[in-house]
């Protein structure tokens, strides 16, 4: 488990340096898979090597990279190598033409965030560690929950031994994984046997709060939304 | 395992900080400012303990400094009453000048100590204080050090802990300092000595009595029990006369339940004698002394590690967790945290939280929900994406089901 994040750290304090060898020849060696999980860093990382020897001025060496290693990428990203193309005219002085953009530092730092999150898909591992993402986890959930002790202070039930949380704990939408369904009539969260069920006008309750509603599927009812009249039977599952 | 609330520390020390940071006038209003206020205000360890300690060591200081003066005072009014001879009077007073000397030294030593740790609580304001938007990622991942760093010294892994604080330079931010105090206290009860463990007691009498803790009396029944062990009833019973008497008044029972072993014998059968000579009370002894330890210095009586993973299991705990295509970005596709987390409440919403299965973002009134005719739903955006690569047609990526851009069917969930 260690050593290929040795090598990823590697490559990262090479690319802080602006040396982009490593990273390339780990992009070349896993290009399949990465065109697989369809993401583009091979290109993005070509065409970083390609500005760097346009800044050190030589033309024709840029010309020639361009061709053996952007030419692959013509007809999907058509667009990007338009661009890179365009500059070729400004070799050794881009600083002060229109594509200076390309020279920002802040590219540096995007591409090696981008190299990370696709080694790290590559390994099958997340992005954050996951002792992060739990701790960060846990210090927006604990307020809630200390107050929620402090209101309790009477009864004694230890919060840990309920079968689900006795207050909502609103987490950052980086921290949200699932697709949590809650029934604006009844306040439950959708389970399997409750399932989200949309409505003809658009509207969405779940699946008991609909046979509550329309006496077991055996009259319309109005969506307590819109004034619309709706049939039981017509209503759709929804998989989210 | 339990928590407890968070210890209401000095309150004069929490709100000023958590004023100061929401109050920064350079700290651009983001919404995450009033969440960083909360997670501030969930430090209260980290400022009490240097604090306590701060406290502890100018008390102990003021104590040295009271008892030599008294001592050079009285001296000085025994030489003024006594009939001292001219050389005696002289060496009387060189002696007592010497110990003056010796006062001196103490104090400049017991000053530069306090100066230091009034310079670690001021790292820790300034510390909690740095915290802001801009290095938000780098101030947790301290934060998640810290965390360690706590962990590891309440499970004595003392030289771990020292290595974490050096490699990132969080020596002011956390206390092996006082955990080495601790330590000392620990092996020699590991090494079945309670000498170190009673002077502890005596160093912090006034405020275990204040928490009304019961250890300096169980230290005192383990040594009763050693000396019953080894047979030397004559000076056990020497020694409750002396030691456990005192007790008896407020723990009769346990004490009669100890004495009893006089008659029963260090191989006794019988079960309720026979657990009191198991040398798991050795370890009983460890953890009330660990638990007495963190309640004098305000720490919280779980390591934090416990609290906050307990907290964030929970609240990121659903069904869909212990599925198998759960995605990998979630802490509980993977086996160790599933494991933590079974014995955990699920977590609670109010409000309905989509996530598209495409984008893996959220869908909420800027990016609606999009339904196709077989019921699978995906964000607007990614519907947008794949349509416009597919002229208009769109193929669920789970059904495989086709059809067109056209057909969709938005859905409003609130």
């Amino acid at each position: 488990m260690k050593s290929p994040f040795l090598e990823m750290y590697q490559i990262l304090e090479a690319m802080k340096n602006q040396d982009l060898e490593p990273a390339l020849k780990w992009a070349t060696s896993n290009s399949d898979k990465l065109a697989q999980s369809g993401s583009d860093i091979v290109l993005k990382l070509h065409s970083m090597q390609f500005v760097k020897i346009l800044q050190n001025g030589s033309r024709d060496e840029a010309l020639h990279y361009a061709r053996t290693y952007l030419s692959p990428f013509a007809s999907s990203h058509i667009a990007d190598i338009q661009k890179l193309m365009g500059s070729l005219l400004w070799t050794g002085k881009l600083d002060s033409s229109p594509y200076h953009a390309l020279l920002s530092p802040s590219n540096w730092d995007r591409l090696a965030e981008e190299l990370k999150r696709q080694f790290c898909n590559l390994l099958g591992q997340s992005y954050n560690s996951p002792l992060s993402v739990t701790i960060s986890a846990g210090v927006q959930a604990l307020p809630p929950l200390l107050k929620f002790m402090n209101v309790m202070v009477g009864k004694k039930q230890e919060w840990q031994t309920m079968n689900q949380l006795p207050v909502p704990v609103e987490l950052d939408s980086e921290l949200q994984f699932h697709s949590i369904f809650v029934c604006p009539v009844s306040k439950e969260q959708a389970t399997e046997d409750n399932p989200p069920m949309l409505m003809s006008c658009g509207h969405v309750l779940c699946k008991q709060s609909i046979s509550k509603m329309s006496k077991n599927g055996s009259k319309l009812f109005k969506c307590p939304y819109c004034p619309f009249d709706v049939d039981a039977a017509l209503c759709k599952q929804l998989y989210f | 395992m339990e928590m407890d609330s968070l210890p209401n520390g000095n309150n004069t020390t929490g709100t000023p900080i958590a004023a100061g940071a929401g109050a920064n006038p350079t700290a651009p209003p983001s919404s995450n400012l009033p969440q960083l206020t909360e997670s501030l205000k969930l430090e209260h360890q980290f400022l009490r303990v240097p604090f306590e300690h701060y406290k502890k060591t100018i008390r102990a200081n003021h104590r040295a400094v009271e008892k030599e003066m008294s001592a050079v005072i009285s001296g000085v009014t025994d030489a003024a009453a006594a009939d001292f001879s001219p050389d005696d009077a002289v060496n009387h007073l060189n002696s007592l000048v010497s110990r003056l000397q010796g006062l001196k030294r103490k104090l400049e030593e017991g000053s530069l100590a306090e100066h230091l740790q009034a310079q670690k609580c001021r790292a820790r304001i300034d510390h909690l204080e740095s915290a802001d938007a801009d290095n938000l990622s780098e101030w947790n991942n301290t934060r998640l050090k810290r965390i360690l760093v706590d962990y590891m010294l309440r499970m004595s892994y003392y030289d771990t802990a020292q290595k974490l604080a050096e490699c990132n330079n969080l020596q002011d931010l956390v206390d092996i300092d006082v955990f080495q105090e601790a330590k000392k206290v620990i092996d020699a009860l590991q090494n079945k000595d309670v000498a170190p463990a009673l002077a502890w007691c005596a160093d912090n009498k006034p405020r275990l009595k204040k928490s009304k803790s019961k250890l300096e009396f169980q230290l005192r029944l383990q040594e009763f029990i050693e000396l019953v062990r080894a047979e030397n009833n004559l000076r056990a019973v020497a020694y409750a006369r002396k030691y456990l008497a005192p007790w008896g008044a407020t723990h009769m029972k346990e004490l009669q339940r100890v004495l009893a072993t006089l008659a029963f014998r260090r191989d006794t059968e019988c079960a309720t004698y026979k657990v009191l000579f198991e040398a798991k009370q050795w370890d009983y002894l460890v953890d009330q002394f660990k638990q007495e330890f963190c309640k004098l210095y305000g720490m919280t009586l779980e390591p934090l590690l416990n609290i906050y993973l307990q907290a964030g299991l929970s609240a990121l705990k659903t069904p869909y967790c212990y599925e198998d295509d759960c995605t990998k970005e979630d802490p509980l596709s993977q086996e160790a945290f599933r494991t933590l987390a079974l014995p955990l409440p699920y977590s609670k919403q109010h409000h309905s939280k989509l996530v598209c299965y495409i984008t893996k973002e959220l869908m909420d009134t800027e990016n609606p929900p999009q339904v196709l005719p077989n019921g699978y739903v995906y964000s607007t955006k990614a519907l947008e994406e794949m349509a416009k690569k597919n002229n208009g047609r769109i193929i669920c990526p789970r059904s495989g089901v086709e059809c067109n851009y056209g057909d969709l069917m938005k859905a409003y969930i609130s």
